[in-house]
């Protein structure tokens, strides 16, 4: 070692060297073996070689740039003037050749070498090759001011040292992985947790955005999440993307976020000015490549996530692309809770407005009937305050000794289903108020948690109608006194008017027997007047009375059709009577089925002139149906639309024209409805009017029994 | 001549039918009031009752009932006269042991018939 003994102190003996040596070898096998990283291997190569007692002073580590071939400087020593990362480009320098061949290359004379860089004016160098796992990675290139200054005992260190540096830089190579592959988990790991910890969806996406940016090592980027009703992503986070892109809207196709959400596939491109469909809305933005992924659950669209970098020299590789497949089912996830999160808010928000804000009283109770909540409409209804009700069980609170029992069955029951009712409760200040109540059980996750009692102030609504029920009642019982008192001098007058007709006949004066007739036609008039609106007033009161008695039919008819025949002989009609060939037996009011069919048939002849009036019968096992058809004058529409209501004769000119109350269809429609049937109409004008009548056979519903009389 | 036993409170109705009903030929006896109207069915031997239904001291129904309980009365026809239809009535005078009813106002020929058909039964 010609250069060490120059520089050592020749009075050292060899001995002493030898051991300084060793010792000094020791020291950089024990630095390179504690270096964490590359970077302290490559400084403790460096380091530890330059040392007294082994004499190297000009030296440095390369590395190999593997897509370039240049090689890069890692450390060094004794070289000032020579940056740090200097790059001798591939093919120059003496250490090429080690590189190349991956064998140790001794240059005695640097000066013979062509290829030689000069940081020394003159000297010798030696290219010890960097090699891991048999792979020659760089190079240790060691310089000397002379010449011929190496040796067999220097290639024999500087050997061992790039081995032992090789072995060390591959561990650390792996421990470099390693730990890369356990930042990306905590990265992963981070993110879930942070995202699913989170549920305020712009905080979220904020979230989304930012550890993309961070995990991938990007310039930024952007998150945009799918509105299924339009069918477009809608941009909800930008990060340094230069612009703020937030609610830009982009259709299916559009874009690079378009584009994935259509293909359903990542995609990267590698230069974004030269892509082909890349969307105005983003001309204004300066990125040099992008890497976009749909966000998907499944195979379902919530949304699109893009990166970018603005650096030309940075370009997204297939390590990128997994890295974000990696993240992009979490952040679809994320986004997809905090979507239903605040959907679920917005609900609830939603319910807790309209409880806030109903007129109903609405309380909830637990599982013992003790209260929970209270909205202000049961506040101001029951006089207790919210925080004066909670914890206080209901029925104590709001009834009475009377009604405990009443309301106490409600509460249990509600626990179990749907229950509803009226009733009387206490207010705070002892006054009594009309409810009606619905009880509803609270059930959550298939769990009941309680209940929810409903109060809806009826005591207005109650008064008002015993107000009203007492009017109606207070106007039927007069309508039937009245009809009554009215009734008796009426038969009298009836009565008189026939007896002196009968007389007149007998002593021949036939110039009295016209106006007795009017008097008598008139009164009858009258009588029947006052007979419907008995009927009606009874119908509307609720105190018509159905005789129900199971009755052939076929005698009905008859008795009805000998009635009514004068009547039809009056405006020489002719009647056609047609009924099916058993009729059998009929369940209603006889003499109310009686009066419905002679209504309708008085009315056809009335409104007929020598024409036909056709009376049918038909059944079937459920309905007997009787029509009446006419070739009358017929009714307008607008006319049969008035026709069932009380006191709507066509006109009034067809009262005067054709006689009648006017109530006789409406009484026919009542009764018919009394006994679960119903009438319906059909006209044309001038052509005819057909009246149907639709009775169930086994009487209205509620009464299924057999006749007994 | 048939004999018939008129039971009616009200005067006018009472005059009315007891004179038409005469005019036809009928010997007409008139009782104002249920309690009357049974004491004298029971000694006068009609061949007929016209019963009102509706009848102070005792109603029509009750003197039906008190007649047909009887054997002077047993089997005299009765005719049960009801105020307008009203639900039940006709009913009810059947029940209690009338043999026909019919509806005021006296439709008479309709009255008639009925008195007709029940005088030539028991003929």
């Amino acid at each position: 070692m010609p250069h060490r003994s120059r520089t050592g102190p020749r009075t050292t003996s060899a001995r002493s060297a030898a051991a300084h040596r060793q010792a000094a070898l020791l020291r950089l096998s024990t630095a390179i073996a504690a270096a964490q990283d590359e970077e302290a291997i490559y400084r403790s190569v460096v380091n530890g070689l330059h040392d007294e007692a082994l004499g190297y002073n000009f030296l440095g580590v390369f590395l190999l740039d593997s897509e370039t071939g240049d090689r890069v400087l890692q450390a060094s020593v004794g070289w000032p003037d020579v940056p740090t990362e200097w790059r001798v480009h591939r093919g120059e320098g003496l250490s090429e050749q080690a590189v190349q061949d991956g064998k140790l290359h001794y240059t005695p004379d640097v000066t013979r070498e062509s290829k030689y860089l000069p940081s020394l004016a003159s000297g010798s160098e030696l290219d010890v090759p960097l090699r891991v796992n048999g792979r020659t990675i760089g190079v240790l290139v060691v310089e000397s001011a002379e010449p011929n200054a190496f040796g067999d005992e220097d290639f024999e260190i500087l050997q061992a040292a790039t081995n032992q540096a090789g072995i060390a830089i591959a561990r650390a190579r792996l421990l470099e992985a390693e730990r890369r592959r356990a930042d990306e988990h905590k990265a992963l790991l981070d993110t879930m947790a942070d995202l699913s910890s989170e549920l305020e969806l712009s905080r979220v996406l904020q979230a989304v955005i930012e550890r993309a940016v961070t995990l991938l090592g990007v310039t930024g980027g952007e998150v945009a999440i799918y509105e299924e009703e339009t069918r477009e992503l809608v941009v909800v986070a930008s990060e340094r993307i230069g612009k703020d892109s937030t609610g830009t809207r982009l259709k299916m196709g559009e874009g690079a976020m378009g584009t994935v959400a259509r293909t359903l596939e990542p995609l990267i491109i590698p230069s974004y000015h030269e892509w082909l469909g890349q969307s105005a809305k983003y001309a204004d933005v300066l990125v040099h490549s992008v890497m976009a992924a749909p966000l998907l659950i499944g195979r379902r669209l919530v949304g699109a996530i893009a990166t970018v970098h603005s650096d030309p020299a940075r370009v997204f590789n297939q390590e990128d692309l997994r890295l974000l497949n990696l993240f992009a089912p979490q952040a679809a996830v994320a986004i997809e809770n905090a979507r239903l999160y605040t959907a679920a808010q917005r609900q609830r928000q939603y319910f807790r407005e309209l409880v806030r804000n109903s007129p109903v009283a609405i309380v909830t109770l637990n599982q013992v009937y003790r209260v929970v909540e209270c909205n202000p409409a049961f506040e101001s209804l029951f006089g207790y305050p919210q925080a004066e009700a909670v914890g206080r069980n209901l029925d104590e609170l709001i009834a009475t000794d009377a009604t405990r029992e009443e309301a106490e069955q409600y509460t249990r029951e509600a626990l179990d289903r749907p229950v509803h009712g009226i009733g009387r409760r206490k207010r705070k200040d002892g006054t009594m108020v009309d409810v009606e109540i619905l009880g509803v059980p609270v059930i959550v996750d298939d769990e009941r948690v309680g209940l929810m009692g409903l109060y809806h102030d009826i005591s207005e609504l109650l008064q008002a109608r015993r107000d009203a029920e007492a009017a109606n009642s207070a106007k039927s019982q007069f309508l039937a006194s009245m009809s009554h008192e009215l009734r008796t001098p009426l038969n009298a007058i009836i009565g008189y008017s026939e007896m002196l007709q009968e007389e007149v006949e007998e002593l021949r004066q036939p110039q009295l027997q016209d106006d007795l007739t009017k008097i008598n036609t008139a009164g009858r008039h009258l009588l029947e007047l006052i007979n419907d609106i008995l009927d009606l007033s009874k119908i509307e009161a609720g105190k018509m009375q159905l005789h129900l008695e199971t009755f052939p039919i076929e005698p009905m008819l008859e008795d009805v059709i000998t009635t009514v025949r004068p009547l039809v002989m009056k405006n020489a009609n002719h009647l056609e009577v047609r009924r099916a060939d058993r009729l059998g037996t009929l369940r209603a009011d006889l003499t109310k089925v009686r009066q419905m069919l002679l209504n309708l048939l008085s009315n056809a002849c009335k409104f007929t002139d020598h024409g036909t009036i056709t009376l049918s019968a038909d059944r079937d096992d459920q309905h007997v149906v009787f029509t009446v058809r006419d070739s009358g004058i017929g009714m307008t529409a607008e006319q049969m639309e008035r026709l069932f209501e009380a006191f709507a004769q066509a006109d009034a000119a067809t009262t005067s024209k054709y006689g009648g109350t006017g109530l006789g269809l409406v009484i026919t429609k009542r009764f018919a409805h009394l006994m679960g049937g119903d009438v319906q109409v059909m006209s044309t004008p001038g052509k005819g009017s057909t009246f149907t009548i639709e009775l169930p056979a086994r009487g209205p519903d509620g009464d299924r029994e057999p006749a007994t009389d | 001549m048939a004999r018939i036993l008129l039971v009616e409170d009200n005067e006018m109705n009472r005059d009315m039918l007891s004179r038409r009903l005469q005019r036809k030929g009928y010997e007409i006896t008139m009782a104002v009031d249920g309690r009357e109207g049974v004491d004298k069915a029971r000694t006068g031997g009609f061949d007929l009752i016209l019963m009102d239904m509706s009848l102070p001291e005792i109603d029509g129904w009750e003197a039906t009932r008190q007649l047909r309980a009887v054997p002077e009365t047993e089997h005299t026809p009765i005719i049960a006269l009801t105020a307008h239809a009203m639900a039940g009535d006709r009913e009810k005078a059947l029940e209690a042991g009338c043999d026909d009813y019919d509806t005021k106002p006296i439709e008479l020929p309709r009255l008639l018939e009925k008195i007709e058909t029940l005088l030539r039964r028991d003929a």
